[in-house]
């Protein structure tokens, strides 16, 4: 199942609800799991509580009420594939099924302590970095974060920018210092992430083994579109995931490539301590194969960038210039 | 004015500290004035509204939540006594760091010739360098540090908070200081040792972000106090005795030229640059360190002038 964040015009802006999708609509679960609390369980008074309680404004706030919530899922989902999509309402008649260009989506991790982004460690560059034992991440300000549809704005200091994608697993359980036997446990799902840069200015900081601007302006994070849960090991490790430039397929990795496993990287950041809806993504440059793929990839204004793994969705941005002059 | 964030009956509250070194509990003080003064009948609702139910929020009201502030602190100063709630003595509550939940935390390095010095490190380059603190590791002046057992040379670093204001992108340096909403103490807890095994493939991340690496504090001066925040005394002790002892006026970007050059990446009221650390540091100590690492049981006392000290324990984790 996958879970997006957004928000109907019928509701302001930062007013966001969990949504799921069905059979191609995208199905607000807030009313949708009141509406079965009613329905099939006969709880009248105390339906619209216990809704807002297993689906509050956040995904991160979902995945902190743990299992239940996840079966207060299941069950909603049930319902809505049961009664049938646009016939089905909430408790008091309100809409559940949207539209998918009904929805505004936002990144589905509003603001995560731990945003890491886990890089500089794939085969090829070990080969000439022969130090890298240990997995080196950066951390990514929520502030950067866009999701899905937003443009890409390359920022007036730079003169290079280019894009990663990235695999960002999702943490659904809080732990510290997690034994990489216990990493999978921790792990609610995953969602796509492109890590934008630029990279005169990365390198130039680079210098001072600093990673700020280069990595942290507004739009440099892309994140979504939904968050796909599953911490079946198998599953993730299976996921393809691609990124393309105005059509041509730029990078392709899955996590079996990768240097570091998943385990070894939970491990080591869960020693800050780690909690549901932080993320640590594991990039392309960890994971290259290929011979016609690059890394990173340059962008171009006016360029259309799309990161997309089947079983998640897709990021799509158009790269667009920041106006003005540069300084 | 001194703000604060504090915790009072398991709540947290933005206040004011007054002339007696009393609490003020602003959203409280200013549903009181509107009351009183201005006869409105749903004061409480009210007073959040235009002050924010926490610093970052309050920040972001600008001119309008300061005034509100500055507003009821002079009626209170008059009729708050006796009044339930509103005047808190200090033993009464908890002081919070000043911003608890700073969007970004922006550290500035290599930001003092006399630090580079002694850290032996290469020159600093000609633009300013930073890194990233995580803000979840933000603590306040009442918190104690855990000594993690993964570090071995625990370091301090006593900086200037600079709090933003006003969202910023693109400004001039000249126009910089305008932008600054206020000043707190504060100590970047580094793990040498950590960020000495980052650095080999990469760059320092955890080595920095502990959590409870970032003490800020006791409260955010504003910035109407401090007409010349570039001309401070640093000073930091260690059980008493002094480690680091400094000026604001030996940076080599200074804070105007910082709030510049960061604001390329756009700041937002609530976002923290720190100024970077002068002299002194353990890791700076020759030939042998090893008496001047941080150690479990040790009082660092991290205090810039006109602004306040910021004392903060460090205990086994």
């Amino acid at each position: 199942m996958r879970l997006f964040l957004g928000s109907v015009e019928s509701f302001l802006p930062h007013q966001t609800r969990i949504y799921t999708d069905v059979d191609g609509k995208l199905i607000d679960l807030n009313p949708a799991y009141a509406t079965y609390l009613t329905r099939v369980q006969g709880k009248h008074s105390s339906a619209c509580e216990l809704a807002a309680c297993y689906f509050p404004p956040t995904i991160t706030a979902f995945l902190e009420r743990g299992e239940q919530a996840q079966e207060a899922l299941n069950e909603a989902v049930a319902l809505v594939r049961a009664g049938g999509g646009d016939d089905l309402c909430g408790p008091a008649g309100e809409k559940l099924a949207y539209d998918p260009k009904e929805v505004r989506l936002v990144p589905p991790l509003q603001n995560p302590e731990k945003s890491f982004v886990i890089g500089f460690s794939d085969k090829a560059r070990i080969e000439a970095m022969p130090k890298a034992e240990i997995p080196t991440g950066f951390y990514k300000l929520p502030q950067t974060f866009v999701t899905t549809g937003a443009p890409v704005v390359w920022p007036k200091f730079s003169e290079a920018v280019d894009a990663d994608a990235c695999l960002a697993l999702v943490i659904g359980k809080a732990g510290r210092r997690i034994s990489p036997e216990k990493a999978w446990e921790h792990v609610a799902g995953v969602t796509l992430l492109i890590d934008v840069t630029a990279r005169d200015i990365n390198k130039r900081e680079g210098l001072t083994t600093n990673n700020l601007l280069g990595k942290n302006f507004p739009s440099s994070t892309s994140l979504g579109p939904g968050v796909l849960l599953t911490h079946a090991r198998k599953d993730i490790e299976a996921l393809d995931i691609e990124l393309s430039l105005d059509g041509a397929v730029k990078q392709k990795f899955s996590l079996s490539d990768g240097v570091f496993t998943v385990e070894q990287i939970i491990a080591r950041y869960s020693v800050l301590g780690i909690k549901p809806g932080d993320f640590l993504a594991i990039g392309a440059s960890m994971t290259l194969r290929g011979d016609r793929l690059e890394n990173p990839v340059p962008l171009k204004i006016g360029s259309t960038l799309r990161c997309s793994s089947p079983a998640i969705g897709e990021l799509a941005h158009r790269v667009v210039s920041a106006g003005g002059t540069r300084r | 004015m001194k703000l604060v964030t504090f915790i009072h009956q398991d709540r947290e509250r933005i206040g004011a500290v007054d002339d007696h070194g009393r609490i003020i509990d602003l959203n409280r003080a200013y549903a009181a004035y509107l009351k009183e003064v201005e006869g409105n009948s749903d004061s409480e609702a009210w007073a959040p509204v235009v002050l924010g139910g926490d610093m970052v929020e309050f920040l972001r009201h600008g001119q309008k939540s300061l005034d509100a502030a500055r507003r009821a602190l002079a009626h209170v100063a008059t009729k708050a006594n006796g009044r339930s709630g509103i005047a808190l003595e200090r033993r009464q509550v908890r002081l919070l760091a000043p911003v608890p939940r700073p969007g970004a935390l922006i550290s500035a390095g290599k930001n003092f010739s006399d630090h580079v010095a002694e850290m032996s490190s290469r020159k600093g380059p000609g633009y300013p360098v930073a890194f990233l603190k995580l803000p979840g590791t933000v603590i306040g002046p009442e918190d104690d540090v855990p000594y993690p057992p993964e570090v071995k040379n625990l370091d301090y670093e006593v900086e200037l908070a600079v709090i933003i204001g006003k969202p910023c992108a693109d400004v001039l340096a000249e126009e910089a200081l305008s932008y600054i909403a206020g000043y707190a103490a504060f100590n970047d807890l580094s793990a040498r040792d950590v960020i000495r095994g980052e650095n080999k493939t990469g760059i320092h991340l955890m080595g920095k972000s502990f959590p409870g690496f970032a003490p800020m504090g006791p409260h955010l001066v504003t910035a109407d106090e401090i007409p010349d925040p570039q001309n401070l005394k640093l000073c930091l002790k260690v059980n008493g005795e002094t480690r680091q002892d400094s000026n604001l006026s030996y940076m080599i970007f200074k804070i105007r030229e910082m709030i510049a050059y960061w604001s390329q990446m756009g700041l937002n009221p609530g976002d923290v640059l720190t100024t970077g650390t002068p002299r002194g540091v353990a890791a700076g100590r020759k030939p042998d360190q090893t008496p001047w690492w941080l150690k479990p049981g040790d009082l660092v006392e991290a205090e810039v002038e006109k602004i306040g000290c910021l004392r903060n324990r460090i205990v086994p984790e």
